[in-house]
């Protein structure tokens, strides 16, 4: 069931940014976090997380480092599954009103819904066809020009094919920093998924490849609903359309970025965002 | 920071070397030293181990081109061609036995006859076989009366060689008068082989009679009970002719024979490389041809690694990918452990248990299908190599393992997070990541079991010759001899510096040779991997 959601607030219990004006249309909640409690081993990692994630827009998760943002990305597609001893000791995710840790979820089709990309960009030691097709293939695709328009396709959305057309059976790790992060992003854009987890997509890149990435994340929003990890607080001002504030393992402050930015409601959002920690 | 206050009695700037020092060498630079002196020991030690193998073992070509040298002066080479001819009738003799046996076989278990009938019943083919085989009664004769002059050649030279040695050493002993006595015949090999040679027109009346009387044997052939005896027959006919037909190339040979041909150092060669005997102590000839032995190593090997190579990889992708940490804790170190035990263990395990275990298996009735089964030798090539196989299982498995272990994390987490199950990540991600690094795991494995010497010494069986490859698989229950298990075994008994003696040497810088091969293909692969990963 897709709730709208009338106004930005109750979203989070830290902060009641009820009233303000948005300054774009709320989009439909599509990701639905409430009450999560995080442990790795004996570690709690997150303390109770209220989050509403909308559909078809950009949310960045900002915060100094170890403060959970990438813990909880990583909860989104149980990605966490694969570390011992991480669990949910409470709460629960939601995406369309399914709980994505219900024993009836099959972590591997949550993946093909669910895309990431990683900070450190990670092409598989094959050619760049092969990278863009891998996910297609494990699905048992193997259809020839099925592939074929499906890597046509991936990396025209990635921005990449112009750069890469002529050199397709080339290894994936030939290419430069940027491109493979975009490579990347074509590979978890092929198996066509509706949400695209980004962990710091751009902490290993230059400025140029950087400013690449973001304006294909402007692009993407379209078709994706996408949430970013960052650690620039640039680029989430300049390309998500909501943020949320993380600190010391808790949600400090969820609101549009402009708000967030410009007019923070709580002192530590106010501290963070002007650089004066973190 | 505290040294701002301090600007009255400013301090030295002291920035020059005050260590203690041994030898003239501060502590770093002696903990330097005695690493960089390890590191050339070591190397040392390798350049060492590579002079002495090729000191010793260079002298034996020279050698065994004189021991080739005598073989054709004494007339050996010229009475061997006929002596081939003899040999390659017995095996056609060895054809019929077996065709008898196999009649035999049919009358008494197919047509259920008493052994006193069916032996009635091939009188005729008896006869048949007798009369083939007399008839190389005279070549036979020709053939011993000429060996006899030659080896006698033979000796009569080698004794002249000792007693020049003995001369020489009495010189150098300053002993001039015993010295001169002692007799100095020169051999005129020419002359020598006049007896040999001369006998060249008798040798063709005998054998145009063998001939002849061949081809009037295999005019007909005995009756035969059934469609493939007379099959058998009829191949047999076809062999003698074609042995017949051989007979002016070998007069061709005889002819053009000339024992003053000088033997070159290509020909010692090739003796050694290509040489399928290795016969040694021979009251005839001695050959040293590594062939055998080298057949044998790579058979013992290449069954070590089609068990081995299944059972460590997949170990190795078990333990890195889907055990539980519990498993991982249990098999890892019992696998290593394997290494832990002494190979001559392993041999005597093998002896005393495998090998007879591995035989009763295979006369078990419902198992005959098995290429090579029953097995007729204890010891064989499947006995040692499975034993070597449980030696180079745990190299294998543990640079398997580091290799899989290598793959980047993020690759796994990729193939993950694009909806991948756990197998199919191992699969298509992590194997292919690690198949470099497992390659050289398994030539590294390879290196391992072909230098094992003691498993293939107690178990492999031992016998000098190149293995019956017409049996097919079965080829893997033979007894063989290979390149470690000749070295521990004749070394100590070999006159030092013989040509015996040096043959062991050369046979050990091949292994050596075919060692460090394998280890530089393996580096090698490991580096490519390294420089894509």
């Amino acid at each position: 069931m897709e709730t709208p959601v009338t106004t930005a607030p109750a979203v989070s219990r830290s902060i009641n940014i009820a009233g303000r004006a948005a300054s774009l249309p709320p989009g439909r909640t599509l990701i639905d976090i409430e009450a999560l409690d995080f442990f790795y081993g004996q570690k709690q990692a997150l303390f109770d997380i209220n989050l509403k994630l909308e559909e078809k827009r950009v949310t960045a998760f900002i915060g100094p480092s170890g403060c959970g943002k990438s813990t909880l990305l990583r909860c989104l597609n149980r990605m966490n599954d694969l570390i011992d001893g991480a669990r949910i000791q409470r709460g629960s995710i939601k995406v369309r009103d399914t709980d994505i840790h219900d024993r009836s979820v099959d972590p591997i089709e949550l993946r093909k819904r669910v895309g990431m990309v990683f900070q450190k960009s990670n092409p598989f030691p094959k050619s760049i066809y092969e990278n863009v097709t891998y996910g297609l293939r494990i699905q048992g695709i193997r259809n020839k020009t099925r592939l074929d328009e499906a890597v046509e396709k991936s990396l025209r959305g990635a921005a990449l094919w112009d750069e890469v057309k002529d050199r397709l059976h080339e290894s994936g790790l030939s290419l430069s920093g940027g491109q493979q992060q975009r490579l990347c992003i074509a590979r978890a854009i092929a198996v066509d998924p509706e949400i695209l987890l980004m962990d710091e997509p751009c902490s290993a890149l230059d400025p140029i490849a950087t400013a690449k990435i973001e304006e294909l994340i402007n692009e993407l929003k379209t078709k994706y609903t996408i949430i970013i990890v960052t650690h620039s607080m640039q680029q989430a001002a300049r390309c998500s359309d909501k943020t949320a504030f993380f600190y010391l393992g808790r949600l400090i402050e969820y609101d549009e970025t402009r708000k967030i930015f410009m007019n923070p409601s709580n002192p530590q959002t106010e501290a963070y965002v002007s650089g004066r920690f973190g | 920071m505290s040294t701002s206050t301090e600007t009255e009695t400013r301090p030295a700037f002291a920035i020059t070397k005050a260590r203690t020092r041994f030898f003239g060498l501060s502590f770093d630079e002696c903990i330097q030293t005695f690493f960089g002196g390890s590191a050339l020991v070591a190397v040392l030690v390798l350049g060492l181990i590579v002079v002495f193998l090729f000191r010793e073992g260079a002298q034996f070509f020279s050698q065994n081109r004189q021991n080739l040298e005598v073989y054709r002066r004494a007339g050996l080479e010229y009475v061997d061609y006929i002596r081939q001819q003899e040999s390659a009738h017995t095996a056609l003799t060895r054809y019929l036995a077996d065709v008898r046996l196999r009649a035999l076989t049919h009358f008494t278990q197919t047509e259920q006859l008493p052994l006193g009938d069916a032996n009635a019943r091939l009188a005729d083919f008896d006869a048949y076989a007798d009369r083939f085989a007399d008839a190389a009664l005279s070549l036979r004769g020709v053939a011993n009366d000429l060996g006899d002059v030659a080896t006698s050649i033979k000796t009569k030279f080698s004794v002249s060689q000792d007693r020049l040695v003995q001369r020489t050493q009495l010189l150098a002993a300053g002993r001039k008068d015993e010295a001169d006595a002692v007799p100095i015949e020169t051999i005129n090999f020419s002359q020598e082989l006049q007896p040999i040679i001369m006998t060249f027109p008798a040798y063709r009346i005998v054998r145009d009679a063998f001939a002849d009387e061949l081809n009037a044997i295999v005019a007909t052939v005995p009756e035969m009970p059934t469609a493939g005896l007379r099959e058998r027959m009829e191949s047999f006919q076809r062999l003698t002719r074609e042995y017949v037909a051989t007979f002016p190339e070998t007069e061709r040979l005889m002819q053009t024979w000339d024992h003053r041909k000088p033997v070159s150092f290509a020909e010692s060669f090739s003796a050694f490389l290509f040489g399928r005997q290795w016969l040694t102590a021979s009251f005839w000839q001695d050959w040293y041809g590594i062939l055998p032995l080298l057949t044998g190593s790579l058979m013992v090997s290449g069954v070590a690694l089609t068990i081995a190579v299944p059972l460590g990889v997949g170990a190795a992708i078990y333990i890195n990918q889907l055990a539980r940490s519990g498993e991982q804790k249990l098999i890892k170190p019992a696998i290593e452990f394997i290494s832990a035990i002494p190979s001559v263990v392993l041999g005597f395990f093998g002896i005393a248990i495998l090998g007879t275990l591995l035989r009763e298996v295979s006369q078990v009735g419902w198992l005959r299908w098995l290429p090579g089964f029953p097995i007729a030798e204890r010891l064989n090539v499947l006995t040692a190599g499975c034993l070597l196989a449980l030696i180079s299982i745990p190299t294998i498995f543990t640079l398997a393992e580091d290799a899989l272990n290598n793959v980047p994390r993020a690759f796994k987490e990729g193939s993950y997070a694009l909806g991948a199950s756990r197998v199919q990540t191992m699969l298509r991600i992590i194997v292919p990541a690690a198949l470099s690094g497992i390659v050289s795991a398994v030539l590294l494995g390879f290196g391992r079991v072909i230098g094992e010497t003691m498993v293939v010494l107690l178990c492999a069986g031992n016998r000098i010759a190149i293995p019956d490859f017409t049996q097919g698989l079965g080829v893997f229950t033979q007894p063989v001899h290979t390149m470690t298990g000749i070295i521990a075994q004749e070394m100590g008994e070999v006159v030092r510096g013989s040509i015996h003696y040096r043959a062991l040497f050369v046979v050990g810088m091949v292994l050596f040779f075919l060692s460090l091969v394998i280890n530089y293909v393996a580096q090698r692969i490991v580096r490519r991997r390294l420089a894509v990963g």
